[in-house]
């Protein structure tokens, strides 16, 4: 910084130069901190809002001009949300979804993952840029086909239906992503093992495994955050009122006249609490996977 | 690697010890992609190309149920190309993709730029920063489209109060604004994953050359355009075109506040694509579209791959 200092003003003399530069840095500062609470407030103001409304009596809500800050709070919204078994039983069919996908999607990805990383085979190379390109085709190619064929199965408006839907959405990048997380365990320690007497499998159940731990985590997370999200295949093939999801419940609360958006942003705020729980604990791992990886959010 | 795996004649032989030699060791490899192979070509591929071969069929719902579909060569898509609101949601789809993908690496750049430095605080911000990120897409979408409500939605009064707008504006009801209030919701909802992307790759710049820099008298604004921009530029380009493929497949936002309308005014080519197949179920027709879509996202993810090559190989 005192190279800057010189070099800048080096024609003017010492003493007001330097006057000069601390005032322009005060006033950087002033500016960077003014940008920060600008993007911070148009990042933050709309979970602000969603959080506010589903504080409010519905009269407030309604009401013309709305305030930026509830006049009364009340939880009025939550117990009628809560108190339909609609609402539960959407979170259940979330739940069992997002569990099942994201368990056979870890599973399968894990081993996979790891035999591209360390083994060399015929389309060890090619398997992995594939599987990364099967995750950017466009899910409305997918969707025609698979409505076909959930047809002919007879797997439409069912769960279990959903759950090959969503690992054609999930599995190839999890692959995508094991493999750079294992590649990033040191040989050595696989070496190691196999020298001790370890089988291929033990080497890798017993060694690698754990030692992936973070990386499997991370996969995971990311697994259940989408298939937790997901709303464009759920809307599709789910049609009958109980077996819809929680992002698929809240969108059917909005009325073709009127919607309660006090109880809707009280869903909102229900669906994205686990969520934010989730990526508030696991941040490091998320954004380091997900920069690693470099993939998409 | 072979000759190392020598059975373990010492040891307790296990079940898995027949993937020590021989066959069992070539096989093993295949073995582990095996179950992620076979459902990636049954949930994939073969969807891939069944949706690519029913755009040269005639299928519709009664064909469906029967089973015999027709073939019409390229006649799809002559249907496709002679319906107006095709022209429309091509238009709006290229308005739409470069208003995204401009505001949001735009935006990311800046408040990666912004956040890259230690100030006290600044974790803070970047949390808060992140949020948009984080929250549910389709939560996400039903707030803002609350916040646009015509009658008494806070965007109109924070509009007013700012002096922007006389009266409360129908963002979402009114042909001339659909498009662009959505876009609006999509760069509030993107610019943070840009801005992560761009922030690791802000890290990796070395120190020493900034400060070279310094030392021959840069300014702030040659030194981000000399220095700090060629140095991150494959991760921009990686950026920008995952926000590419992002944007085109961007259903949630335009589905849930317009769903395209009002009179195609905010359509984009997926949403097109998916009225012709599930409001209509000319999944034909449909699937001419998504094929369009489908070659456009090829290329781009080919230049995506290359890029991460590239930024390997550096």
């Amino acid at each position: 910084m005192t190279a800057a200092i010189f070099s800048h003003d080096s024609r003017s003399s010492a003493a007001t130069g330097i006057a000069a530069h601390n005032r322009s840095k005060a006033l950087r500062k002033i500016l960077t901190y003014a940008a920060l609470w600008i993007a911070f407030v148009w990042a933050v103001f709309p979970f602000y809002w969603m959080i506010a409304t589903s504080l409010r009596a519905k009269d407030e809500i309604f009401q013309r001009p709305p305030s930026l800050v509830p006049h009364t709070v009340t939880i009025q919204n939550y117990i009628d949300l809560l108190v339909g078994a609609q609402f539960w039983r959407f979170a259940m069919n979330s739940l069992l979804l997002t569990a099942s996908v994201t368990l056979v999607s870890v599973l399968i990805s894990v081993t996979a993952g790891y035999a591209m990383a360390r083994h060399r085979f015929k389309g060890s190379v090619v398997l992995p840029l594939f599987m990364l390109y099967g995750q950017m085709f466009p899910p409305v190619l997918l969707l025609i086909p698979f409505y076909a064929q959930l047809r002919l199965l007879g797997w439409l408006d069912s769960l279990w239906g959903l759950i090959p839907v969503y690992l054609s959405y999930m599995l190839p990048l999890c692959v995508w992503l094991m493999r750079g997380f294992f590649s990033q365990v040191p040989h050595s320690l696989e070496d190691a093992a196999r020298m001790d007497g370890c089988t291929r499998w033990q080497a890798f159940w017993k060694v690698i495994l754990p030692m992936a731990k973070p990386g499997i985590v991370a996969v995971a997370t990311w697994v259940m955050i989408h298939s937790w999200n997901e709303f464009l295949y759920a809307s599709t093939f789910i049609l009958s009122e109980k077996n819809r999801t929680l992002p698929l419940g809240l969108s059917g609360l909005i009325g073709q006249y009127t919607t309660d958006w006090g109880v809707l942003m009280a869903g909102g705020v229900i669906t994205a609490l686990p969520i934010l729980l989730v990526f508030f604990f696991l941040q490091k791992h998320l954004v380091s996977g997900v920069g690693g990886g470099a993939v998409k959010g | 690697m072979s000759a190392r795996t020598v059975p373990p004649s010492g040891l307790k032989p296990t079940w898995s010890s027949i993937f020590e030699t021989g066959l069992g060791a070539r096989a093993y490899p295949y073995l582990m992609v095996l179950p992620a192979v076979v459902i990636v070509l049954g949930v994939v591929v073969y969807p891939v190309l069944s949706g690519i071969m029913t755009a040269f069929y005639d299928v519709t719902l009664r064909s469906l149920n029967s089973g015999d579909m027709d073939f019409v060569g390229l006649r799809n898509f002559e249907r496709v190309f002679a319906d107006p609101n095709f022209v429309r949601a091509l238009q709006n789809t290229v308005v739409w993709v470069i208003l995204n993908v401009v505001a949001q690496l735009g935006l990311g750049l800046a408040l990666a730029l912004l956040l890259h430095r230690a100030m006290p605080g600044i974790g803070f911000f970047r949390s808060g920063i992140l949020v948009p990120w984080v929250v549910p897409s389709v939560v996400a979408v039903l707030t803002w489209r609350w916040m646009y409500d015509p009658s008494v939605g806070i965007v109109n009064e924070l509009l007013v109060k700012l002096g922007v707008i006389d009266a409360y504006h129908p963002w979402l009801g009114d042909t001339a604004t659909s498009l662009y209030a959505v876009t609006v919701e999509s760069i509030w909802k993107g610019t943070p994953f840009v801005m992560l992307l761009l922030l690791a790759a802000l890290q990796l710049v070395p120190k020493s050359i900034l400060e070279a820099a310094s030392m021959d008298g840069a300014s702030r604004w040659k030194k981000l355009w000399y220095v700090i921009l060629p140095q991150i530029r494959v991760s921009f380009a990686i950026a920008a075109v995952l926000t590419f493929i992002l944007t085109v497949n961007n259903f949630n936002a335009i589905w849930l506040m317009t769903e395209g309308g009002p009179l195609n005014s905010s359509e984009i080519l997926f949403t097109l694509a998916y009225k012709y197949g599930f409001k209509r179920f000319d999944l034909g027709l449909a699937s001419a579209v998504a094929t369009m879509l489908f070659v456009g996202l090829v290329v781009a993810t080919t230049v995506y791959l290359k890029l991460i090559q590239a930024r390997e190989e550096d």
